[in-house]
């Protein structure tokens, strides 16, 4: 079934003039470099989220009064005492922020990174498809440019 | 056919030309403000869904500025439900602006498609002095 699908796309393809599987290709190109782009931008998400989380791990081990030192600038610490060790600030978008409690922040993250998951599997199925439709086209293009050239 | 004549057609086909090209980069920076309406309508979205699990209790937050101003969790909720609405509202809008620029641009690109072979006709070389 998927195979006499993807036969009549490829046949759809071979019938187009060369200047239409130019355009085919260069749209089906600059699709895919946008996917992968979506695709990195998860990841740098994700990474961020999982960071979070090993964060609220260290955080929910310390007690009440732990020394801390929290960064002000990227190179200028405060030496702080950690009042309440129980309860986070998440932020979740858009300026709004949320009190949670430890469990409530670390389930956040988890749901955050399922999400995301799940957003780049679906992509990455998108993307493979269109890199296939992009090398049919590149294929044929070539095949089309090869029989012009010893036809002249 | 006089010159002058043929310089009235290059007139004509030169302000067609920057006719269509104005109206190219009207549909480029209507999708360019529509991603970023898109874009905005998801997170919002995505901020709303957590409002939605909320306890009622919850402490919100709003970033204003450089401060972190308590509010309401109905407050916020019907804050981002009503940016929501103006977001989706403006997407329609320009759906319908660009689908209007479309229709304009094609029916300039035909008019456009015709010009180059009577010019090229008629005028020669002097098409290509332009």
């Amino acid at each position: 079934m998927a195979s006499s699908k993807s036969a009549s796309g490829a046949m759809t393809l071979e019938r187009m003039s060369v200047e239409q599987l130019k355009a085919v290709k260069e749209q089906a190109d600059m699709e895919v470099n946008l996917l992968q782009d979506s695709l990195t931008n998860i990841g740098t998400a994700t990474t961020r989220l999982e960071l979070a989380t090993t964060a609220l791990n260290d955080l929910s081990l310390r007690s009440h009064g732990s020394k801390i030192l929290v960064p002000l600038t990227a190179s200028l610490y405060v030496p702080a005492t950690l009042q309440d060790p129980h309860h986070v600030l998440v932020d979740i978008g858009t300026g709004y922020f949320v009190e949670k409690t430890m469990p409530e922040g670390k389930d956040y993250c988890e749901r955050k990174i399922n999400l995301l998951k799940s957003n780049f599997d679906q992509l990455v199925e998108v993307a493979s498809k269109k890199k296939n439709v992009a090398d049919d086209a590149g294929i044929i293009l070539q095949a089309k440019l090869k029989q012009l050239a010893s036809s002249s | 056919m006089s010159s002058s004549n043929i310089r009235d057609l290059q007139r004509e086909l030169e302000n067609k030309a920057n006719d269509l090209s104005k109206l190219q980069k009207d549909i480029a920076k209507n999708h360019q403000v529509r991603k970023k309406y898109t874009i905005q309508l998801g997170e919002n979205e995505l901020v709303l869904k957590e409002l939605d699990l909320l306890k009622e209790d919850a402490n919100v937050y709003k970033l204003i500025g450089p401060v972190l101003v308590k509010q309401d969790l109905a407050e916020a909720n019907a804050n981002v439900r009503k940016r929501i609405e103006y977001i989706s509202a403006e997407l329609k809008r320009l759906d319908s602006t660009v689908q209007d620029l479309e229709e304009k641009q094609n029916s300039k690109k035909e008019t456009l498609l015709d010009w180059p072979l009577t010019l090229q006709h008629i005028a020669g070389p002097m098409f290509y002095l332009g």
